[in-house]
């Protein structure tokens, strides 16, 4: 089984009716000529990826912003339409007053898989106290998080609000909280292996390349940036195949950590296991 | 008189040669052109139209040698992450083949068909899919 742990669909066609929703979207998630298509379209480039399933991730900005990049209801509309092909999130603004119904309703009723924050755009620190009854709830679900991390290019979304110590609290104070910290935390690799190093319930993924082409990146990170064992030997159970699609192709980045020399046993965990671990499944 | 359609093609490989030949037979025979020209055009960058022989032998020569000219890990400048899309592309490999395919071919019309050699097909050559891809076909006469 074959997981690509971060997936927008913001351009999935089954959501994409509305001109204005669509415009509100691209301008949020700061992603330019870029058209809707279609799911056999999706399916198709999943296939050539040889990527059974992908995690859809929603982003809640009532209050930043006005609306929602995807809503959870729409990742409901796609999962119930194509359960074998994706994997739900839900999303909650957490300085939505009614933030703790919505994410009791995504958890309880639309039976989605996880939450997804994204403290940059969301605008709020992850060791902020206004956080704890979110986490709280997740735990009482056993739903894991994925938060953003790292550089966002969103507009209008802080770094600062996103660098790995600050998610060091509520890794300390939540242990059974499965969380992800996307994107390896980029720049902040070696924060992000910091945090990994001393807590299991912390992951990652692969869904980073801001510079230079996929094969250079995936070989500075994780052959230069680290040692070629460092991942093997520390991180074989928190690191995530992940692509950020649509910023970045899934089957490019794919092959590029392919083509790492990690064990078969390693690569398996990456593109798969982890995900399953992190999800929740086989406990 | 002239009259313009487009097609929509799916390709399901990174590189992949799709014959659309009877398409275009189809669409001139009922464009009501009976002597003319039409321009078969690809609306894309990482694409090619081009000319060729059906033959699996001959389409594996072409995408062998197109990968050989321009081989996916050699090193581009264009690989990097594009702030007017907000996104990395990383297809320069696809640009590079598009720009030796050419972008169009052109037929003659007679008698409302499209005259080519019995070899002669019409291919869209997908050179960063897998993708939805759109073809025009302009077709100019009496």
């Amino acid at each position: 089984m074959i997981i690509d742990a971060h997936v927008h669909p913001i351009y999935f066609d089954t959501i994409c009716g509305d001109d204005s929703v669509l415009k509100f979207r691209s301008e949020q998630f700061g992603i330019y000529k870029q058209s809707p298509y279609s799911y056999e379209e999706i399916i198709a480039e999943m296939n050539f990826g040889k990527i059974d399933r992908s995690i859809l991730l929603p982003l809640d900005l009532t209050t930043q912003s006005g609306g929602s990049i995807v809503t959870n209801e729409e990742i409901k509309k796609i999962i119930d339409r194509h359960p074998d092909s994706f994997i739900g999130f839900a999303s909650v603004d957490p300085y939505r007053k009614d933030a703790l119904e919505v994410l009791e309703n995504a958890f309880a009723n639309l039976k989605l898989s996880g939450l997804k924050l994204n403290p940059s755009k969301q605008q709020f620190y992850p060791d902020d106290k206004l956080l704890w009854p979110i986490y709280e709830k997740c735990r009482e679900y056993d739903k894991p998080i994925m938060f953003h991390a790292g550089l966002s290019w969103e507009p209008n979304a802080l770094a600062k609000y996103a660098n790995p110590i600050h998610y060091e609290q509520a890794a300390v104070e939540f242990p059974e909280l499965r969380m992800c910290l996307a994107h390896f935390a980029w720049p902040w690799v070696r924060e992000m292996m910091m945090l990994m190093i001393k807590y299991p319930n912390v992951y990652t993924d692969t869904s980073m390349l801001y510079m230079d082409s996929f094969n250079d990146f995936m070989e500075r990170i994780f052959m230069k940036e680290m040692d070629p064992l460092t991942l093997e030997r520390n991180f074989a159970k928190q690191v995530m195949f992940g692509s950020n699609t649509p910023r970045f192709r899934a089957f490019k980045l794919k092959k590029a950590i392919e083509n790492l020399p990690f064990s078969e046993k390693v690569k398996a965990n990456i593109f798969g296991g982890n995900a399953l671990a992190f999800l929740g499944e086989g406990k | 008189m002239n009259k313009l359609v487009s097609i929509s093609c799916m390709s399901e490989q990174a590189v992949q040669m799709i014959n659309i030949t009877e398409e275009v037979h189809r669409i001139v025979a009922e464009s009501g052109i009976t002597n003319g020209l039409v321009a078969v055009i690809t609306a894309h960058t990482t694409t090619g139209i081009t000319i060729n022989e059906p033959l699996e032998c001959v389409e594996t020569d072409i995408l062998q040698r197109l990968e050989k000219l321009v081989p996916d890990d050699d090193k581009y400048i264009h690989a990097h992450f594009l702030p007017s899309y907000g996104a990395t592309s990383n297809n320069s490999p696809g640009h590079l083949k598009s720009m030796l395919l050419g972008n169009s071919c052109m037929f003659p019309i007679q008698e409302s068909r499209m005259v080519c050699g019995s070899a002669q097909h019409i291919y869209l050559v997908e050179c960063d899919g897998p993708q939805t891809r759109k073809v025009y076909i302009q077709m100019m006469g009496e």
